[in-house]
């Protein structure tokens, strides 16, 4: 879990994982991505200040292309690296997952160049509360990302847009926690470019060994298979931006969208060839 | 030479007649005396005898008698010839064609003497004299199948094409003699006969230029034509032809108040047309406009005696780069009156120059089938370019592209990318999914021929179901679609498109032999030579420089295509016979174009560290490049080419190309030199323009022209010899000097050396505009004549044509005294010293 904040004492643990996670970074190779996947989907976690990924939902990212991967022929990065907002690296690639728990820092002038560099090129941005039930994180990533971007107004985006409706037809956001209906965006140029999301997607898909990490609240599979939908249907209009506002498909939405219609007619889905 | 004698040869008159005042006088004082002095007749009559010589003598004395001899000449008016020498004069007129009619009326003014005749020829622009230089322009196409750009004094021929210098009225001289000035020894009818047939009438154009020489004014115009001209028209001849004139008005030294106009004689070449059918006319109501329905009113007449009982068929039809041309419409137009009309309605598909054959079946007794088939070339707009983009799976690659697309206006982008392949597992119902049954069917079967541009991307055509449809894809491309196909796992050999018919029209092989069909090692692609100078290319070289961004793999294809030109290459990566691997290859095939790009990475133009130097502008003007590219946009294209005035089918034809973005003649991999950007600045190599033409239908290659380049923007006419009536299609390809030579023998790197090709469809027409109407039009030569107080003659009476007197001018003149002063002094003494003393022997003082 990334946590935002200044620390003013260290422990001992934290600094030996962040030695090892320099040394990591020296030794490891440059992240080269081969043919084919040099244009897949790739969640990387965003860090500001002194934050670090760790805790439960460092799995979230990884599962999260596991499940792109398995339900939907976009390619993804199984191990996603996290990427820090002063980092020339952070324009490598359309896609950060910014999430906390806490409120944080103020950005420095540099992550806030960064991140205005990264917005400007037409970066999207999924601003994930993992602790939606105080909303510090969000408040706190609104007030810095106000000075990221000073025009971008935040407004709530609901299952009329193409989000909800990018790959899974879907009524309403939910992820860990139930929520709010609605997730909300900035959007620039008529299409959402951050989002935020105060369902915490991220405890949603994180899976240890022996299953989910976090619980569900209120609880059931159901919410997770809809929390890890919403999450296929982010990344596809990461990938597709808004294909699936098209002409092309209305005619067929239209059909299928009904309200409250989640469940459908309970066949199962047929094996076409290949759907669009 | 003339002599006469004058009083003086220096005295002013009024001296003169002073003089000769004073001589009176001394006359009339001398008569009264006598008279009362009558009384001494006897010596009366020797008194007046010799006062009167006395007086002359003294008279002469002060005038001083002189001899003039003057030399000069008669001269004759100028009189301004205009014989029509469009190619409308070749039409059957009285005795032979309208053209030899000219002729002899011109050799028949030939002897008229003392007029000055300056002879031109009108057709389309300024008139240009019927010079030697005309008559040796012709010959020279005749026997070398070229023709050389005249210029200057002596080199006024291809009389009114465009293009053609205009000539100075008055240099040339129709003489007595036949000739066409004194440095003329050429008949005229010769000049006539030489000259290059116009493709229009322009009798106006010519009159306004004659107007407006800065030449001696003309007393008389006189013009032989047929009448079927474009200008004055028909409805307007009186006043477009006093309008024209105008700069020759002497409207306040006219008796009268007349127009003060020169008088503008016309001579008729013919007052009957032939028995003829044929399409008159080809309109379209409003531009064309790709896949848009348009109208074409189709115009015929019958004259000349031939009757067109009941209706005519008539058809449109699209000619095609091989094949037989496609019907657009039939239909039949009734003639009433001699003329009928007709509106077919057409929707053309692709955009830019389209040829189109309009035919009439004629009746039988048609003397001039020439006329009854019309090539019209149509020149199609995009009211938005139509991009059909297939993509195999979501990438960021996908995403960038479609953005791009979607943020331009003048795109109109139906995509379908598949979301879903047949292993994933949705875990839904299918309610639930958002996914729709990709249409493959539909598309390529009945919606592809509306499509501008196709773009494949990372798409694998076997799962899919496209497999069967690449015939009719590979057939759009024929037809004149474009077709980009993107790298990724899923694309070219790795997408099962290898002995396929979309492989017979991409600008690559797709025989790889044993390679893998991805290569996944990251490199950088290189610019070759002609990557440097392409146009297509500049816009992204303008924002980056000659740096690419590093791509992380290729798909893996083969040699170049002849023709296609390859502008990046992979730095290590060999084709099977060891030429760079092509990254980026441009091609053309049929009447479409077609690019492969084999990389998947193009999105880091748009998002990357590297693309933040350029604000990510450079990925949108890579691809917008590309697609203007493919759909003929002319910023993109590396040279201009055009029939030069048209084109006459048995006529030569000249065709004028203009570079546009040429090389630096560097090996592939130098730097750009500091001379050589693209597009622009002289050229350090030998740089070579092959013009290619081919026939549409056969796509047989009927000429292969070459020529060096210099620099871009140079303007080179070519002569293409004489053309058959049809469509065709003139390809340009820059390339180095030698690099054909190299690619025959199997130097990959020739290739490397070849731009992109641009191409330009133009139609060869027998008679065209000009022979659409064969019928005559004296009214509307009697009108011109009428409204400036002309004559209106046929041309065999152009010896009754009343053309003004000459007048005398002096050239040279000469005064010699008769006698010397002083003879004349000593005679006036002595007349009077005979007087006095005769006087005082008669008494008198």
């Amino acid at each position: 879990m990334a946590r935002a904040g200044f620390r003013l004492s260290l422990h001992r643990r934290e600094v030996l994982g962040a030695l090892a996670a320099a040394g990591a970074g020296i030794l490891l190779p440059r992240e080269a991505h081969a043919f084919g996947e040099e244009g897949a989907f790739n969640p990387r976690p965003l860090l500001t200040g002194k934050a670090r990924w760790e805790g439960v939902r460092t799995t979230a990212p990884g599962h999260w292309s596991v499940e792109l991967e398995g339900r939907t022929s976009a390619p993804a990065h199984r191990s996603p690296r996290p990427v820090r907002a002063d980092e020339p690296v952070l324009l490598a690639e359309p896609f950060v997952l910014w999430g906390g728990d806490a409120d944080l820092p103020p950005l420095t002038e540099r992550e806030v160049s960064g991140l205005r560099r990264f917005i400007a090129l037409g970066g999207i941005m999924l601003v994930d509360d993992f602790a939606p039930e105080t909303g510090a994180f969000t408040r706190g990533a609104k007030r810095e990302l106000a000075r990221v971007i000073p025009e971008g107004a935040v407004i709530p985006i609901g299952a009329e847009n193409v989000v909800f409706r990018s790959f899974y037809l879907m009524q309403r956001a939910v992820g860990r926690v139930e929520g709010p209906a609605q997730l909300q965006a900035i959007v620039r140029g008529g299409l959402p470019q951050v989002i935020f999301s105060a369902h915490d997607l991220c405890g949603a898909l994180a899976e240890g060994e022996g299953g989910p990490s976090v619980a569900i609240t209120p609880g059931g599979d159901r919410q997770r298979e809809l929390a890890v939908r919403l999450c296929v249907n982010i990344a596809m209009y990461v990938l597709c931006s808004n294909y699936k506002d098209d002409q092309v498909h209305a005619p067929f939405l239209m059909r299928r969208r009904a309200p409250g219609d989640e469940g459908g007619s309970g066949k199962p889905a047929p094996r076409p060839p290949g759907r669009p | 030479m003339s002599e006469r004698f004058a009083l003086t040869g220096d005295l002013s008159t009024t001296v003169v007649v002073i003089a000769c005042a004073l001589a009176a006088l001394s006359l009339g004082l001398l008569g009264a005396e006598l008279w009362q002095r009558r009384k001494v007749a006897k010596r009366a009559v020797l008194l007046a005898v010799s006062g009167v010589v006395a007086v002359l003598g003294l008279l002469l004395a002060v005038l001083r008698p002189v001899a003039v001899t003057s030399r000069g000449h008669t001269m004759g008016p100028r009189v301004v010839v205009l014989t029509d020498v469009s190619r409308s004069m070749d039409l059957p007129g009285s005795g032979g064609t309208r053209r030899d009619a000219a002729t002899r009326a011109l050799e028949a003014m030939a002897g008229r003497s003392g007029v000055r005749f300056s002879v031109f020829g009108f057709g389309e622009g300024a008139p240009v004299p019927l010079s030697r230089g005309a008559r040796d322009a012709r010959d020279g196409e005749g026997t070398q199948g070229s023709r050389a750009p005249e210029s200057g004094a002596s080199g006024q021929g291809a009389a009114g094409k465009a293009g053609a210098t205009p000539g100075a009225p008055g240099d040339a001289r129709l003489d007595p003699r036949g000739g066409t000035g004194a440095q003329e020894d050429v008949p005229i009818g010769a000049a006539v006969a030489g000259v290059r047939p116009a493709l229009r009438s322009d009798l106006g154009a010519a009159l306004e230029a004659t107007a407006r020489a800065p030449d001696e004014r003309p007393a008389a115009i006189v013009v032989i034509s047929d009448g079927r001209l474009d200008r004055p028209t028909a409805a307007g001849a009186a006043a477009e032809t006093r309008a024209a004139l105008e700069p020759l008005s002497l409207a306040s030294e006219a008796p009268g108040g007349g127009t003060g106009l020169p008088p503008v004689h016309t001579l008729a070449v013919a007052t009957e047309g032939p028995p003829d059918a044929s399409v008159r006319a080809v309109r379209a109501a409003g531009a064309a406009v790709a896949h848009q329905p348009v109208t074409l009113r189709v115009e015929v007449g019958c004259s000349g005696g031939l009757t067109c009982e009941g209706a005519l068929p008539i058809a449109v039809r699209e000619l095609r780069e091989e094949g037989e041309p496609t019907l657009l419409a039939s239909g039949e137009s009734r003639v009433d009156g001699g003329q009928g009309t007709v509106e077919l309605p057409i929707t053309l598909d692709r955009a830019g120059t389209r040829i189109l054959e309009v035919k009439l079946k004629a009746p039988d007794g048609d003397r001039l089938p020439e006329n009854d088939t019309r090539y019209v070339a149509v020149d199609v707009a995009r009211d938005r370019i139509r991009v059909l983009h297939v993509a195999g799976r979501p990438t960021y690659d996908v995403r960038a592209l479609r953005m791009w697309l979607k943020s331009d206006a003048s795109v109109d982008v139906v995509a379908f990318f598949i979301l879903r392949t047949p292993t994933d597992k949705v875990k839904a119902l299918s309610d639930e999914l958002a996914l729709i049954p990709f249409p493959v069917d539909e598309l390529f079967n009945v919606h592809l021929p509306s499509f501008d541009a196709v773009v494949l991307q990372d798409f694998d055509a076997e799962p899919y179901g496209l497999t069967k449809h690449l015939p009719s894809l590979g057939r759009y491309v024929d037809r004149g679609g474009g077709l980009i196909m993107v790298g990724g796992p899923d694309a070219f050999v790795g997408g099962h498109y290898g002995r396929s018919a979309v492989a017979r029209v991409l600008p690559v092989s797709l025989d790889i032999g044993e390679a893998q069909a991805s290569d996944l090692a990251s490199f950088t692609p290189r610019l070759t030579p002609a990557g440097q100078a392409a146009p297509v290319l500049k816009p992204l070289l303008d924002l980056i420089g000659p740096e690419l961004p590093e791509m992380p793999g290729t798909s893996v294809v083969g040699e170049a295509m002849p023709g296609a030109s390859v502008l990046l290459t992979h730095p290590e990566r060999k084709t099977p016979r060891g030429a760079p691997m092509p990254v980026l290859a441009l091609g053309e095939h049929g009447s479409g174009r077609t690019i492969a790009l084999t990389v998947d990475g193009s999105h880091r133009l748009l998002f990357s560290a590297f693309a933040q130097s350029s604000a990510g502008r450079a990925h949108g003007a890579f691809w917008d490049a590309l697609l203007g590219w493919l759909m003929r946009d002319p910023r993109f294209e590396p040279a201009t080419i055009a029939p030069k005035g048209g084109c006459i089918a048995g006529e030569p034809t000249t065709l004028v190309l203009r570079t546009l973005g040429l090389g630096t003649g560097q090996a592939e991999g130098g730097e750009r030199g500091d001379q050589g950007g693209p597009g622009n600045g002289a050229i350090g190599g030998a740089i070579e323009a092959v013009v290619t033409i081919k026939r549409l239908g056969s796509a047989a290659v009927v000429r292969t022209l070459r020529a060096k380049v210099r620099e871009a923007g140079e303007v080179v006419e070519l002569p293409a010899g004489v053309l058959e009536p049809g469509g065709y299609a003139a390809t340009v390809e820059v390339v180095q000097a030698g690099a054909e030579e190299a690619s025959a023998g199997g130097a990959a790197p020739g290739t490397l050396s070849k731009g992109p090709a641009t191409r330009r469809d133009f139609a060869c027409e027998r008679g065209g505009e000009e022979w659409a109407d064969s019928r005559p039009d004296p009214e509307r030569l009697k009108a011109i004549a009428d409204a400036t107080g002309g004559k209106a003659l046929l041309a065999a009476d152009a010896e009754k044509l009343p053309l003004p007197e000459g007048t005398q001018v002096l050239a040279e003149r000469q005064v010699s005294a008769l006698a010397p002063p002083w003879v004349w002094t000593l005679m006036a003494a002595a007349a009077l010293g005979l007087h006095w003393i005769t006087r005082r022997r008669a008494g008198l003082a």
